[in-house]
């Protein structure tokens, strides 16, 4: 049994380190949203196995995974508004040509 | 009991497996609508990874959000790409070493931590998927009231402001119809 709960920790590892691989190495601002999905997919995966192999009679764990999906519809939300906006004013999603917002 | 371990198991590894392998085409595919097809695919694999470690609602739930979100999406993609359909080849990626070596790091860490920590007894059985839904129910309406209303006042802000946000800013002569 607890080989399931570690293959979907690793799972959810693999998700991790491919949305921060996507969200580091993309320069469109859509494809950067992507990566960060698939981060808080892993975290998800690792609440999901939390729950339901160490504690499954605590719903609290699932509460966790609703709060993850909140985060996830927000990020999309707050995002494609940015999106948007950047798209009007400048007329391209591309965060290389953002050069105006660096520090 | 071994057989239905075993079975549980091997969906759990499968649709894993087919998560993580959609995940890496998102990033690999010069097409922008099939990348985001594939984070649609990844995130439903997710959903049916979930059915299979029996947490019924929350596999119903991540497929049907993951539907929606993804489709619209793949909308955003065509509307806001130069070249959505990747015919083209366009690169567009930077800083390609450092992102494999972060990426590669933190799941070599994350597997280590993983593997090597000891997470306590494994409990077998889960209780059934309608007491599941009545107990996380009396969760979110009970204990974790106050956290459940939170979040669903910041989606609301979160909607408004990016409506807010993305609407064509009205200038002054079309205002008073001039």
């Amino acid at each position: 049994m607890g080989l399931e709960l570690i293959l979907a920790l690793i799972t959810g590892a693999a998700l991790f380190g491919v949305g921060i691989y996507g969200a580091l190495s993309q320069t469109n601002l859509v494809m950067i949203m992507m990566g960060v999905e698939l981060i808080l997919a892993g975290a998800m995966v690792n609440l999901v196995a939390f729950w339901r192999y160490l504690h499954p009679d605590n719903p609290a764990g699932q509460m966790f995974v609703l709060i993850i999906m909140t985060v996830m519809a927000i990020e999309m939300a707050v995002g494609f508004g940015v999106a948007i906006a950047r798209f009007r004013a400048k007329g391209s999603v591309e965060m290389e040509e953002a050069v105006e917002l660096k520090g | 009991m071994w057989e239905q371990l075993s079975g549980q198991m091997f969906f759990i590894g499968f649709f894993g497996l087919a998560a993580v392998w959609f995940g890496i085409v998102v990033f690999r595919t010069y097409s922008m609508v099939r990348s985001a097809l594939a984070l649609l695919f990844s995130q439903t694999a997710l959903g049916a990874m979930f059915l299979s470690m029996q947490a019924e609602f929350l596999g119903v739930l991540q497929i049907m959000m993951m539907a929606t979100e993804m489709s619209i999406m793949a909308i955003f993609m065509v509307m806001f790409m130069m070249d959505p359909g990747g015919l083209g080849k366009m690169e567009m990626t930077h800083q390609k070493r450092l992102s494999l070596g972060a990426g590669f790091v933190s799941f070599i860490t994350a597997v280590v931590v993983a593997v090597f920590v000891d997470w306590g007894p494994v409990v077998s059985l889960a209780p059934d998927a309608g007491q599941q839904t009545v107990d996380l129910g009396l969760e979110l309406l009970g204990r974790s009231m106050l956290i459940f209303e939170t979040a669903g006042i910041t989606i609301l802000t979160a909607m408004i402001a990016a409506t807010a946000v993305a609407i064509k800013p009205i200038s002054r002569s079309n205002k008073h119809g001039s």
